[in-house]
């Protein structure tokens, strides 16, 4: 699977409400679980790994944008949820970030989770991509922005 | 030299389910033709360097992920070692690190391989090229013939009944 097959239109949210990190992440895993139909306590479990994760180190960029992750057991497959915040939030970068990567990953397959993450900063490395990622509107406007 | 063309034969497993299918199916040219058959795995270091350096993995991470990566090798090599060996045939199978694409390429030149079969490749839905997969640039640069193997449900019955 590749980050465009992982891409779903319905798992983006544009803008994002949360002002704090946690807050970003549990609204992302929300959009997530409503998706796939998961109960509130596998939805806690989904926030607890990401922010044990982040705990380890922040996954801020430098250019505003984070991408947090985590590999969970029984997940069927990897997902990727986009959140674009309008304020810049704190996340532990450098700066505030506002564009959010959240990347939940099967435990099985670790080959497909680092292909996916290399993919998202391979692409978020340009700088002109990341702009019009910052001044999309909708979430028409951040899924053109990837199949173009 | 089996005297035909493809006598030195590479299928590239990365964990995928593709990949398996291109396994089973390159197990079945290798022995109709009696051509040689390699399988390699590449522990995508490359991958894990860069995203410790861009912040997205810290180093006891990028350890931890090691691991996984190594131990999905060991099994995807196992796994392809017991499919030929079920159809009588000798292969050599090798996990390698790096940049896979590159260490696939590698391969080809130095082992004299003239048939690289892969698993399936991706519709082009985006022109980006930080978008393309491993599959697709080894599709695209590869010295060698390749050939791509379709998503097939009847390829386990027919791998069955050979």
């Amino acid at each position: 699977m590749t980050l465009l097959e992982a891409l779903d239109k319905d798992l983006v949210k544009i803008p994002l409400t949360s002002s704090d990190g946690k807050g970003v992440i549990e609204e992302l895993a929300s959009l997530y679980a409503g998706k796939k139909g998961l109960s509130p306590a596998r939805t806690e479990e989904i926030v607890s790994l990401v922010m044990d994760r982040e705990r380890l180190g922040s996954t801020a960029m430098e250019n505003g944008i984070a991408i947090p992750h985590a590999k969970i057991e029984g997940l069927g497959s990897t997902s990727v949820v986009i959140g674009v915040s309008r304020l810049p939030v704190e996340f532990g970068g450098k700066e505030g970030t506002k564009i959010f990567f959240l990347v939940l990953a099967p435990a099985e397959n670790p080959t497909e989770h680092i292909q996916i993450l290399s993919s998202i900063a391979r692409v978020c490395s340009s700088e002109l991509f990341v702009r019009m990622l910052q001044s999309a509107k909708t979430k028409d406007d951040v899924f053109q922005l990837f199949f173009e | 030299m089996s005297g035909l063309p493809y006598s030195n034969i590479l299928v590239y497993l990365d964990g995928s389910e593709g990949s398996m299918n291109a396994a089973m199916y390159a197990i079945l040219l290798a022995k109709a033709s009696k051509a040689s058959l390699h399988a390699v795995y590449v522990v995508n270091t490359k991958a894990l360097g860069d995203l410790v350096r861009s912040h997205i993995f810290v180093d006891q991470e990028k350890a931890e992920y090691l691991e996984d990566l190594k131990k999905d090798a060991a099994r995807h090599i196992r796994h392809t070692e017991r499919l030929a060996a079920s159809k009588d045939l000798e292969i050599t199978a090798v996990s390698l690190d790096g940049s896979p694409h590159k260490e696939i390429l590698s391969y080809i030149k130095q082992h004299g391989i003239n048939l690289l079969v892969l698993g399936s490749v991706n519709t082009i839905r985006s022109r980006r090229d930080e978008l393309t997969s491993e599959n697709d640039r080894m599709l695209r640069t590869a010295p060698c013939p390749v050939l791509v193997v379709r998503e097939d449900d009847d390829l386990w019955a027919e791998f069955e009944e050979v």
